[in-house]
């Protein structure tokens, strides 16, 4: 052959030489992990909400990520090899969060997923990690519909579901001596896939004990005015608030309590007091008082790694960690375990059978999993008692055996 | 009659607010015909920088209105000059996506240097509040919604009176007449964006005391802010304060009488409504951009 005939084909062979090449190449780097001993560092991909309306978590989720890298990497690393965060920040939303863990997947190929915050992001993201057979191990997220959709890959790393959050609390007040028992309840409750579900579960269960309900209504996350909200519980006149939040809108309804002159004697929050210094800073110290939460984190828990993590944390963001920070770094103790156990990164259905089958030790404590990915746990109840907050049940986590039984300005 | 008396202050004191922060948008739009989407990212920036004045050398949050206000006023100006002014005879919808764009980047920047999490100033009277005769009156929003009315006084009279402020009347009715008597247009554009984000120099302040706040926060405002100017009709300065009234009302007695459930979406069912009848708002000028043509 000769002239343009020849050209072609030296184009069309060189064509196919490069692409040849190319996939050897991909096919030597990529995909689903590659080999142990390959030396490059393990990218796992996260997505979070590092800016938008779950920012303040989303932040803390990111500090506890960063301290486990930093911790993995500095006692040589998983399998040997280095450790690499890819975060992505999906400003809060739905849409993105599916975006960014399809980029991270498809695009970035990363080896490992861990989950972003919250429920309502959770819900989509954990989709895609399912479609594509990745494991998928989440900070927040503990709504029930998470659990209900067959989900092989999906595994909740904390103590317990939502509508299990409340539980000791509710132990608790069904507990008390006839006298301080609440006669009447209201539940105010931000519309959040999490924390409706713990409110719910809290109402249903008071209800069934004759503590009636006086005020419950869902406001939109939107809601930045809460003094019409806190006036109308004013006038209901309950002796027990328990009230579903995230964040922000959890300061402004103690903020409005406190304009409108009204404190109930118990009062139970989602989400917001386990905020650390944030929550105190948004509320001020003194509104803090007797507020009850459901945990799942204590910087003075006595679980493996626990003082090591507040260490670290106050070394390089300084203060104590936010919960979600603490969450954040039980997924990295999870994933950690389930790929020294199994000894690979490149069976990602091996990983999630393991943590089926097994309990793993965390900063949280002991967390096993049913089938569905949904933890067997149980939470534990804090209490802001002076300041400070402190866990008041179980017995055998508490830091305090006191619990205070009334709310400062309540009659 | 205690509850809907109590309702009718709560919606009046919100909506008083709401009428300074959303004073600064209809301004712009009125005279320059900018949809100035970044203006609660400015809102958010005035409000973290009172933070900073509070937390770092203790000035009072409503006092502070007199450093941020001119601050804001002088970075108003300045982003007219680098970026709104380039695309001066461009059509609307550049504006918005200059808008839009310059709100992501204060978003970014606010993250970099207070960080993505959620603020608020707490001074002494935060939570308390004056009690009359059973009625319940926040102080932080007493003491918010008077300067808001002193601040949106001091604008009307120096739109009114001042020779600039005729002249910025004048532009916004009819542009091409002001530049044939001599206005000088384009320095009272900037003018008018400088003004339009001065304003929001104090509702930042008083934001800072009345919610929790934090970087990506603006975009709840900006939905809510540019619902009241659409409701009092765009570029009329009392059509803001109606429509922020009617707003906060709105979102007050939805709350105690309906659900809160509905407090987002019956204001904005109201909004609809209205334009149905009125399609340029409560008090809006309909011929404006023919007689300007």
């Amino acid at each position: 052959m000769s002239g343009p005939t020849s050209r072609l084909a030296t184009r069309a062979l060189g064509a196919l030489l490069a692409f040849a090449a190319t996939v050897g190449l991909a096919a030597s780097c990529g995909g689903g992990g590659g080999s142990e001993d390959s030396g490059e560092p393990i990218k796992i991909g996260i997505s979070l909400p590092l800016t938008g309306e779950f920012s303040q978590p989303g932040t803390a989720a990111k500090q506890g990520y960063q301290v486990w890298a930093e911790t993995i990497n500095s006692q040589g690393g998983l399998l040997g090899r280095q450790v690499e965060l890819d975060i992505k920040d999906d400003a809060s939303d739905q849409n993105t969060v599916v975006a960014d863990y399809n980029a991270l997947i498809s695009r970035d190929q990363v080896d490992l997923l861990m989950g972003t915050f919250s429920s309502l992001l959770n819900l989509p993201a954990s989709a895609v990690a399912e479609r594509n057979q990745m494991l998928y191990v989440e900070p927040a997220g503990g709504a029930p519909e998470m659990f209900t959709r067959g989900f092989q890959y999906l595994f909740f790393a904390q103590q317990a579901t939502a509508d299990h959050q409340g539980d000791l609390f509710v132990d608790y007040i069904l507990g008390l001596p006839e006298k301080d028992r609440p006669q009447t309840a209201a539940y105010p409750s931000i519309d959040d896939p999490f924390a409706i579900p713990v409110i719910d579960s809290i109402k249903a269960k008071l209800e069934d004990a004759g503590i009636k309900t006086v005020y419950e209504d869902i406001y939109p996350p939107s809601t930045s005015n809460f003094d019409s909200i806190a006036s109308a519980v004013k006038s209901a006149d309950p002796d027990l608030i328990a009230h579903g939040a995230v964040f922000d809108d959890g300061i402004g309804f103690i903020r409005a309590l406190s304009k409108v002159g009204f404190q109930p004697r118990y009062f139970f929050e989602t989400s917001a007091p386990s905020g650390a210094e944030q929550f105190s800073n948004g509320v001020g110290i003194k509104n803090t008082e007797a507020i009850f939460y459901a945990v799942s984190h204590t910087p003075e828990a006595k679980t493996p790694g626990n003082e090591d993590f507040v260490a670290a944390f106050r070394e390089k963001f300084g203060g104590l960690p936010a919960e979600d920070a603490a969450d954040a770094f039980a997924v990295g103790q999870v994933l950690q375990t389930a790929v020294e156990e199994v000894g690979s990164i490149d069976d990602q259905a091996a990983l999630a059978d393991y943590l089926r089958n097994n309990q793993v030790e965390t900063i949280l404590g002991p967390l096993e999993w049913d089938d569905t990915g949904a933890p067997q746990g149980q939470f534990l109840i804090g209490q802001w008692q002076d300041g400070k907050a402190e866990v008041i049940l179980p017995e055998e986590a508490a830091t305090t055996d006191t619990i205070i039984d009334r709310r400062p300005g309540s009659d | 009659m205690t509850e809907l008396i109590q309702t009718i202050a709560f919606g009046l004191l919100v909506g008083g607010v709401y009428a300074l922060l959303a004073s600064g948008l209809t301004l712009i739009f009125g005279v320059m015909n900018v949809i100035n989407i970044a203006h609660g990212a400015f809102l958010i920036l005035a409000a973290f920088l009172t933070f900073s004045l509070w937390s770092w050398l203790g000035i009072d949050p409503l006092a502070a209105i007199v450093i941020t206000t001119p601050v804001m006023l002088a970075f108003g100006w300045l982003i007219y000059e680098l970026t709104v002014r380039p695309i001066r005879r461009a059509p609307p919808s550049s504006s918005v996506l200059l808008t839009f764009g310059l709100a992501l980047v204060l978003e970014a920047v606010m993250g970099l240097i207070w960080g993505n999490q959620s603020h608020s100033a707490r001074p002494s009277y935060f939570t308390e509040s004056f009690h009359i005769s059973g009625i319940v009156l926040p102080k932080a929003q007493v003491y918010a919604c008077g300067l808001a009315a002193v601040v949106l006084a001091c604008l009307w009279l120096f739109l009114a009176r001042s020779w600039t402020g005729r002249a910025i009347r004048a532009a916004a009715v009819n542009p091409s007449g002001a530049e044939l008597v001599g206005i000088d247009i384009v320095r009272v554009s900037a003018l008018t964006f400088a003004i339009g984000v001065g304003t929001v120099g104090a509702g930042g302040a008083l934001v800072s005391v009345l919610y929790p706040f934090l970087p990506g926060s603006h975009y709840i405002w900006i939905a809510r802010l540019l619902g009241i100017i659409v409701l009092g009709g765009m570029g009329s300065l009392r059509g803001a304060l109606i429509g922020a009234l009617l707003l906060g009302l709105a979102e007050t007695f939805t709350q105690t009488y309906v659900s809160a459930q509905w407090a987002t979406a019956v204001p904005y069912a109201v909004i609809f409504i209205v334009l149905l009848v009125r399609p340029h708002g409560i008090v809006g000028m309909r011929l404006r951009e023919d007689v300007a043509a």
